[in-house]
């Protein structure tokens, strides 16, 4: 749970400190955080030109973003569409009913915190049986399988996995009537956390 | 390796947290912690050996007698395994969690949900 809250007091945090930095230290000084604090910046916020100053475009590039997965490097690769077929057959995938939260530029592969949680119903008739976390880019693609009931009241899950490199993440939850709903997102770790 | 690395490095000790306080038919946020490696079989030693791939794979949760969950892992969960998820805390009984590796290791936790 304390994951949302924390994330986005963080992000407003960052978005006062910024612009304070550029006044205190004027532009030059100013390039050194805003470049390591860039990819934080919320969508929306004025871009104020690093990305273009620094020539790479990275920082822009990064929070621009979208994080609905219709990027075309974000479509599945065969091996992610393999896993899941395996999953979910030919069922339709649909967007929504998923939320995950995770730091889109985590400092430590190693340890990446990931929050899922479902507004679908937990009830005996209808419920989410599973959800799964598969990172496209990873060694084991599928990296877990919560299986539910409806003794836990509400889909929600908070644990922390590994990712080997900037990847697509997918949280799917899979209904006992056979509904599938994901939610997809882009992630930045700085470091190889699987070798 | 130091001593401290060494001994983080041998699966121990599960933990199951509950809050302190709950009432009857409440939604409780359980949280439980494995020490434990979490082994790829991806890395080396410094010296160039590999380290063997040991993780756990297998949670089995029970709430008094019913197996409330169950998650299936690979390697890909970080080393010392966290996971925190809601109970309907409907009767008082005790939470058991299971985790067993891919070594055949058994470790096990438990909590008493009491209402207050």
């Amino acid at each position: 749970m304390p994951a949302v809250p924390v994330v986005l007091s963080r992000r407003s945090f960052l978005g006062r400190l910024l612009p304070a930095f550029g006044a205190a230290l004027g532009a030059v000084a100013a390039l050194r955080p805003a470049a390591l604090l860039g990819g934080r910046r919320p969508p929306g916020a004025p871009s104020r030109g690093i990305g273009a100053l620094r020539g790479d475009g990275s920082a822009a590039s990064r929070a621009d973003a979208p994080r609905t997965g219709r990027d075309a490097d974000d479509e599945p690769s065969e091996a992610v569409k393999k896993v899941l077929r395996e999953l979910f057959g030919d069922r339709e995938i649909r967007t929504g009913h998923v939320q995950l939260d995770m730091p889109e530029d985590p400092p430590d592969g190693r340890l990446v915190p990931v929050f899922i949680e479902s507004d679908l119903p937990m009830a005996p008739d209808d419920y989410v049986k599973a959800v799964h976390l598969l990172v496209d880019k990873n060694p084991d693609i599928h990296v877990a399988a919560f299986e539910l009931t409806p003794a836990l009241g509400l889909a929600s899950i908070d644990t922390r996995i590994k990712m080997r490199a900037t990847s697509v993440v997918r949280a799917i939850a899979e209904t006992s009537r056979g509904e599938v709903w994901w939610a997809t997102r882009k992630i930045f770790p700085a470091t190889n956390g699987c070798g | 390796m130091s001593a401290r690395r060494a001994a983080r490095a041998e699966p121990g000790q599960g933990r199951i947290l509950l809050p302190e306080s709950i009432q009857r038919g409440s939604l409780v946020h359980v949280r439980t912690l494995l020490s434990h490696p979490m082994h790829t079989g991806l890395f080396n030693t410094p010296d160039g050996e590999p380290i063997a791939a040991h993780f756990v794979q297998d949670v089995v949760v029970r709430y008094g007698e019913e197996t409330i969950a169950r998650f299936r892992w690979t390697s890909g969960i970080s080393r010392d395994p966290f996971v925190s998820f809601p109970i309907r805390a409907d009767r008082e009984a005790p939470l058991r969690v299971t985790w067993t590796d891919n070594l055949g290791g058994v470790f096990e936790a438990s909590a008493e949900v009491r209402f207050s």
